[in-house]
């Protein structure tokens, strides 16, 4: 990764804050940093630290309440809900701690979705589908439903459906919250491959510090300002 | 939907209650159709002003025939026989073999002179509609017996001709002598149920019927005089004010369902609070998201909608071939293009209200705030 590259993520003074009623509550306070493309950073921090809503603001799924947010090249502040939506389509990649599969459609149609929403044809679609089916090694489960598969093989079809459409930046939110310690490892491994390989910038959030340790960077956020950030050794 | 149980459940619910929608409104727009169908023959009844199970003198015809305004005069009776079996129920009148002719011109025709003056020259002999010739294989010439229900007789009649109607009650009726009524049974001798009456023009009725009620008021045998249709639905008025039951019944129907549509589609719109999340997250916009709920819905009331009419269709053709041969007006009974497009509309409208809501609050709803709806 050339640290050096221009930064795929730039905060400046970022800040977000809920209302109950008329009472702020401030969860995000100036916070400052850049991302560079190609980096794999895990968010960390305790409870109530503000790094689920630091990473749903860098994924265009919630707005600020004050600073500069520049994603992808594009001013998130500055898109309307219809130009964040196409623009999550085009740059995002989401993967969920509970994976959040569609339980009706099996995993060739799970992966697909995101592709529905682009101009791509049938067989356009079906090709992509199955690269990603190849490098997730689901290519003998894709007709099967959610309900059919392990807690590990339904994380496996999120990270596919995540990178089907071939986004920049993949988010990943607890995303081995849920597993156990093999499968957990075969996750982080494999958002280790996409991110060396492919080149994904990749944002995870955790509390586990072993699977913090499989990105680069670890990024500590502490009542809502960035602490530190550390490299990590591998 | 996610649950197929419930999918089941609101799929059958709407399926009954268009169909009982469609079968009520249908009655209704056949009734209405009855009342409001023009009289083309000029032709009102003049029958007993205390109901229809009473008779008049026959001698009453010759004041009738004497109006300036009267061109001809029928009497007639409700024979109430049937052939063979109870079951083989049609509408049969015992008719004056004259002038029925002529004031039935409209609704007798396809007979020839022949056959007509061989009709009136039997006196056991018999027309028959073409619908009800077909449905029991008569032809010209058969000799078919009819069992009284009403009246202790039971006449062989000899088909003398076969007629074609304007609707398929009008074909689905045997006519005979009047005469052989009165032979046959002792104390219809010089009675009828009804005349029947065509005036020059249908302008000319409510006077001579006012005319002729006036003449008879104070009499010991009164008289009520009506429009044909009014007449053919004194029968159905019997039963109360039927349009205000059917349009009550159908209003009550309506909100149960859009009330149970409502519950239905906001419970299985608000288990996917996640997948909706999600499929934003994923790039759907809001409005896409909810154009999807939106066809869900709607798909699932025209899917409801349409086997609710298609049963009815298949209800309104059985209680047509069952009972429309007992109640005359049935016999006309089916739904209507209007009545169908009336009760898909409904359908529709209970699935757009019943969806909209729920689907506008969850593409409202933030995607975070979605996504941890868990």
């Amino acid at each position: 990764m050339n640290q050096n590259a221009a930064p795929i993520i730039h905060i400046q003074n970022l800040a977000k804050s809920y209302f109950r009623e008329t009472l702020e509550i401030p969860v995000l306070q100036g916070l400052d940093l850049d991302i560079p493309s190609g980096g794999f950073y895990a968010l960390m921090g305790p409870s109530g630290s503000g790094k689920t809503t630091l990473l749903n603001l860098i994924a265009g799924i919630d707005r600020p309440t004050g600073g500069l947010l520049e994603v992808c090249g594009s001013n998130l502040n500055q898109l309307d809900d219809d130009e964040l939506a196409s623009w999550r389509n085009q740059n995002v990649g989401f993967i969920f701690q509970n994976y959040n599969l569609i339980p009706v459609l099996n995993a060739f149609e799970n992966i697909e979705l995101p592709l529905l929403l682009t101009s791509l044809t049938r067989a356009q679609r079906k090709e992509k589908v199955e690269e990603a089916l190849t490098l997730t090694n689901l290519m003998d489960r894709r007709e099967n439903y959610p309900r059919q598969l392990s807690g590990g093989q339904e994380q496996r079809v999120a990270i596919a459906r995540a990178i089907v459409s071939n986004p920049k930046l993949l988010v990943a939110d607890e995303p081995t919250g849920a597993l156990d310690a093999k499968n957990a490892d075969e996750i982080l491994e494999m958002m280790q491959r996409l991110n060396e390989e492919f080149g994904k910038t990749i944002l995870i959030v955790t509390h586990d510090p072993k699977a913090a340790n499989f990105a680069r960077h670890q990024v500590h956020l502490e009542k809502g300002v960035l602490d530190k950030t550390v490299e990590v050794n591998r | 939907m996610r649950s197929k149980r419930r999918t089941f459940l609101i799929l059958c619910t709407l399926v009954l209650s268009v169909f009982l929608i469609t079968i009520l409104q249908s009655l209704l727009a056949t009734l209405d159709s009855v009342s409001n169908k023009p009289t083309e023959g000029n032709r009102f009844v003049v029958r007993h002003k205390s109901g229809l199970t009473q008779f008049l003198p026959i001698s009453y015809g010759d004041y009738l025939r004497q109006q300036p305004e009267v061109l001809a005069v029928a009497n007639s009776q409700w024979f109430g026989g049937y052939y063979q079996d109870p079951k083989n129920f049609f509408a049969n009148f015992a008719n004056d073999e004259t002038t029925m002719f002529e004031v039935f011109a409209d609704r007798i025709t396809g007979l020839t002179e022949p056959e007509i003056k061989e009709y009136q020259r039997d006196g056991k002999g018999c027309i028959v509609g073409q619908i009800l010739a077909d449905k029991y294989g008569w032809k010209v010439g058969d000799t078919i017996p009819l069992t009284g229900t009403i009246f202790p007789m039971s006449p062989r009649l000899t088909i003398r001709g076969i007629f074609k109607g304007r609707t398929a009650s009008e074909e689905n009726t045997l006519y005979f002598h009047y005469k052989l009524l009165e032979e046959g049974v002792g104390f219809m001798k010089g009675k009828t149920g009804a005349f029947w009456l065509k005036t020059k023009t249908s302008d000319d009725i409510p006077r001579v019927a006012n005319r002729i009620d006036t003449h008879f008021s104070n009499s010991p045998v009164e008289t009520m005089s009506e429009a044909e249709n009014a007449f053919y639905l004194t029968f159905v008025k019997m039963l109360g004010n039927i349009g205000a039951i059917i349009h009550g019944v159908t209003i009550a129907v309506l909100i149960a369902i859009t009330i149970v549509t409502v519950g239905t589609m906001s419970m299985a719109i608000k288990e996917r609070t996640t997948e909706i999340a999600v499929l934003r997250a994923m790039g759907f916009s809001s409005s896409r998201v909810l154009f999807l709920l939106m066809a869900e819905g709607l798909l699932l009331v025209t899917l409801g909608g349409a086997m609710g009419i298609g049963l009815a269709s298949l209800v309104a053709k059985i209680l047509r071939e069952i009972l429309g041969s007992a109640l005359i007006f049935l016999q006309d009974f089916h739904l209507a293009n209007e009545t169908i497009l009336l009760c898909m509309g409904m359908a529709l409208v209970i699935g757009f209200i019943s969806t909209i809501i729920p689907a506008l609050a969850a593409t409202r709803k933030s995607i975070v705030e979605g996504l941890r709806a868990l």
